[in-house]
């Protein structure tokens, strides 16, 4: 009784820790608010069922973040999702569900950053709205260092395209 | 016959041969050491004349326009400006820890501000994964900068004072 009572308090920790930062990461992925919610539960569902133990919690950040892009990353490939367009969320509107813990004077960027292609979107969002270093993005979407940096450099230049072009080539 | 009976001098040859240059190195150190206090001396006084100098020229020039604008003056900005940002230990501050936020996309950096005093602490991360951190002296940087880290600096304060100033008419009304 007493351990499922720790247990329990440690999964309601957890949750109240990762759960607003997960739900920005999934959202930036998938655009749609009810998703990113899902998307969210049911990464903290498979850490709970994920028996191994997690080395600290710099590791278990990045599994959680690692999780969370994946399943974003599932969902968006499945046949269902390519079939159906989204009605109520228009991409405009996007930056303004995002909720950052903080105020940002641009929202045309954070736009642009959402329409990149998914490998500099998450590299991007990361390094720049969530503050995370490279080392510390390498980790969460199991990359080398040097991908990284490759991608935050194309990814920028990527975004000075959307915001004086319009939309990227490869969308 | 012994080379000490030819030399006559009542010491052996080999007594000979290392006292001279011992003592000839000796003279020598002492020579060397006079002349270098010598120098330092001239030294020393050439840097009083030559600041005295200096500071007279920049009264000068700062009397005559009011502020300085010629090419002393610009020398004179540009020690200031060293002077007010200098380099800090980084402290990875936290975007919730920080008083304001730059968020460069298509620079490839960010900033983050925190002000302490007259001091604004900056922290800046660059794409290329450096990060490096600065402490401005609020007090020394010129109002109209176009310094980055100066201006970002200036934002900061001026939004804290600005943020306090608020919060205090509200706890007046």
């Amino acid at each position: 009784m007493e351990q499922e009572f720790a247990r329990e308090l440690r999964w309601n920790n957890l949750a109240a820790e990762y759960q607003t930062m997960l739900y920005r990461v999934a959202f930036a992925n998938m655009h749609n608010r009810a998703d990113a919610e899902d998307v969210v539960q049911e990464a903290f569902l498979r850490y709970m069922k994920d028996e191994k133990p997690i080395a600290n919690k710099e590791h278990e950040k990045a599994w959680l973040i690692r999780t969370t892009i994946r399943i974003c990353m599932d969902i968006l490939k499945s046949s269902w999702r390519r079939r159906t367009v989204p009605l109520e969320e228009s991409m405009p509107a996007a930056s303004r569900e995002v909720y950052l813990p903080y105020q940002i004077r641009d929202d045309r960027t954070l736009e642009a950053v959402l329409k990149l292609p998914v490998h500099y979107r998450n590299a991007i969002y990361l390094f720049y709205y969530e503050d995370y270093s490279i080392q510390e993005i390498a980790g969460a979407l199991n990359e080398k260092e040097g991908t990284i940096k490759t991608r935050l450099r194309r990814g920028r230049e990527e975004v000075k395209k959307i915001l004086t072009e319009g939309r990227p080539e490869n969308l | 016959m012994s080379v000490q009976e030819i030399g006559g001098s009542g010491k052996s040859g080999k007594e000979r041969l290392q006292g001279y240059p011992g003592r000839k190195r000796k003279e020598h150190s002492e020579r060397f050491q006079e002349s270098l206090m010598q120098n330092l001396k001239y030294q020393e006084q050439d840097g009083r004349e030559k600041a005295g100098s200096e500071g007279q020229r920049i009264d000068t020039v700062s009397m005559e326009k009011g502020r300085l604008v010629t090419g002393l003056g610009i020398r004179v900005n540009a020690v200031t400006r060293r002077e007010a940002v200098q380099a800090a230990e980084v402290r990875h501050m936290s975007y919730e820890e920080s008083d304001n936020i730059e968020i460069a996309v298509t620079e490839g950096y960010t900033l983050k501000g925190k002000l302490e005093g007259s001091q604004v602490y900056v922290e800046a991360k660059y794409d290329d994964g450096r990060l490096e951190a600065y402490r401005v002296d609020m007090e020394r940087v010129p109002q109209q900068t176009q310094h980055r880290i100066e201006r970002f600096a200036m934002e900061t304060a001026e939004g804290m004072k600005s943020s306090e100033t608020e919060e205090e008419r509200e706890e007046n009304d």
